[in-house]
């Protein structure tokens, strides 16, 4: 079990820290100067390439439509459609599967990383349903629950759930010895142990899992959604291209990157807040 | 302020097996008496089983033969009346200072206000006024071994293990908390034993100096130190008794410029 969640971990690690230097600055300014916007150069230059591509006629507009058709089309979507319903079936469905996937793995991992028995009792069967893609379930599952949110979340709460689970195992069981032996001279009761010295230390690596889990469940609504349903964000994009409406599906796409963007950031932010006690932390 | 405990070590001996490997002794009969409020140091070679010896005092290990008695009571697993300091100083990251001292007193059965009391004081005690809400890593290494030397003094033990508390620190840091500990030792009257490689911080600090020799652990000498408190490290008497320690310690010995390895 423990060989294959190392590089789980090495890949979450890596996932949450990709963006880290460059949010440090930023905070670190705030109301001091006006904000940092060395991040806004580039979408601002590839926006500009967007518009010269529309203007100078580079691509057909059917495939890429201009921005100003974009915003038309986002403000059309708002207004006439229903959009605002999708947005919030897509958060709905990230939420709920966020929620009972990490609850059940931080469940599950404290039990497993605390007790062997319970690490062998579940290692081998979790470790077979952990290799089946969650959008390989879907199938089975929408058979079961039907097109709508529960089959979704489900979905999702499995691939949330098992990179949380692993990391809370790995976290607990890199404790390090010396803390327990503190532990040992200071007669704390095992309860004490695992409250004050156990999971503050596995939470680093907790917290890591749970940035790495959020950005993965809304990468995930978007597929989930466009394989079975009538709404949501995933659905809407699938059907824009079936209908060839090029400017609702940038719209979508642009949504999805900007919540992807705003949820990364709010983990973030409740990792440095709970993890402020870390060396090196200055975001 | 603590009741200081009277430590009695009789006959102790501890083997360690490695499967396919011959029996090696740690410890053979080592028999050590430790006054109440003493400062007793143990000096010697690495390997001579001197952390050993600190590790069945605190209760870490209770596989061994004969008897270790605090107040002549056998001493079973941990317990608040022994406190020990260790190399690192293995403060917990995630709690503040006063936190970290607090954790000592989680299960003395005192009331909430006499805990603050003790927290406050030991703070204080160890010179760390004003960083009651610093994480350790806003300490430096002194600050922080201090702060060690506070928690295992809080719950006001009746003994305190020193294990090699100042090994990792610069020299003039080590100095100056040299001087604290002792300062700290004569303020709360507790017994005191002291594990270091360190001659010249043995025979500042203590009462009495124990040197141990490697394969089998065991004590070779016990020397008496009655030079008068602060001690001057470059008195006659005081380069005197620094030689003969080194002598006991064997190989080492004679040079009086060399640190026991």
């Amino acid at each position: 079990m423990s060989n294959t969640s190392d590089t789980i971990e090495a890949a979450a690690v890596e996932a949450a820290t990709v963006d880290l230097p460059a949010h440090a600055e930023a905070t670190g300014r705030r109301g001091l100067q006006l904000p940092n916007l060395t991040g806004f150069i580039l979408p601002f230059i590839i926006l500009v390439l967007w518009q010269a591509a529309a203007t100078y006629k580079w691509i057909d507009p059917v495939f890429l439509p201009a921005p100003l058709t974009v915003m038309t089309a986002f403000w059309k979507m708002l207004t006439k459609q229903k959009l605002a319903f999708d947005f919030l079936a897509s958060i709905n469905i990230v939420g709920q599967a966020f929620i009972y996937g990490s609850a059940a793995a931080l469940l599950l991992g404290i039990a497993a990383g605390l007790s062997r028995k319970v690490e062998e009792f579940f290692g081998p069967t979790f470790d077979t349903i952990r290799h089946i893609p969650g959008i390989a379930w879907l199938p089975l599952i929408v058979l079961w629950l039907g097109i709508g949110a529960p089959a979704k979340i489900l979905v999702i709460a499995k691939s949330v759930f098992f990179p949380v689970f692993l990391n809370t195992l790995q976290g607990i069981r890199n404790v390090e010895k010396n803390y327990i032996e503190l532990a040992k001279v200071l007669t704390l009761t095992r309860w004490q142990l695992i409250r004050k010295v156990i999971l503050p230390a596995a939470m680093p690596s907790i917290m890591v899992s749970l940035r790495y889990a959020a950005g993965l469940a809304w990468a995930l609504v978007v597929v989930a959604e466009g394989l079975s349903g009538l709404e949501g964000l995933g659905f809407l994009i699938f059907r824009a291209q079936g209908l060839l409406l090029t400017d609702q599906l940038l719209v979508c796409m642009v949504i999805i990157g900007l919540v992807g963007f705003a949820i990364d950031r709010s983990m973030f932010l409740a990792q440095k807040r709970v993890l402020k006690w870390k060396q090196g932390y200055d975001g | 302020m603590a009741t200081p405990g009277h430590l009695t070590i009789r006959n102790v001996s501890k083997t360690y097996s490695l499967p396919g490997r011959p029996l090696v002794n740690v410890l053979s009969r080592v028999n050590l008496d430790v006054e109440p409020g003493a400062f007793v140091t143990i000096v010697g070679p690495s390997g001579c089983g001197k952390s050993t010896l600190l590790r069945l005092i605190i209760g870490l290990d209770d596989d061994y033969k004969g008897e270790i008695e605090l107040n002549d009571k056998r001493i079973v697993g941990t317990a608040l009346s022994r406190g020990i300091v260790f190399q690192d100083h293995r403060l917990l990251p995630w709690l503040t200072l006063e936190q970290n001292i607090g954790l000592s007193l989680e299960n003395s059965g005192w009331t909430r206000a006499e805990k603050d009391l003790a927290v406050r004081e030991h703070i204080a005690l160890v010179s760390l006024s004003g960083f009651e809400k610093a994480y350790p890593h806003e300490l430096s290494g002194g600050m922080a071994q201090r702060a060690a030397i506070a928690r295992g003094l809080a719950s006001r033990p009746e003994i305190l293990l020193l294990d090699e508390p100042l090994g990792a620190l610069d020299a003039l840091t080590r100095i100056h908390l040299q001087d604290e500990i002792q300062r700290i030792w004569e303020v709360e009257g507790v017994t005191m034993i002291l594990v270091t490689h360190d001659v010249e911080e043995a025979i500042f600090l203590s009462n009495k100096v124990v040197v141990m020799a490697a394969k089998p652990g065991r004590i070779v000498e016990t020397l008496d130190i009655d030079l008068p408190f602060p001690r001057d490290r470059a008195a006659p008497a005081f380069v005197a008794l620094k030689r003969r320690i080194l002598t006991a310690m064997g190989e080492d010995g004679g040079k009086p410029t060399a640190r026991a390895a």
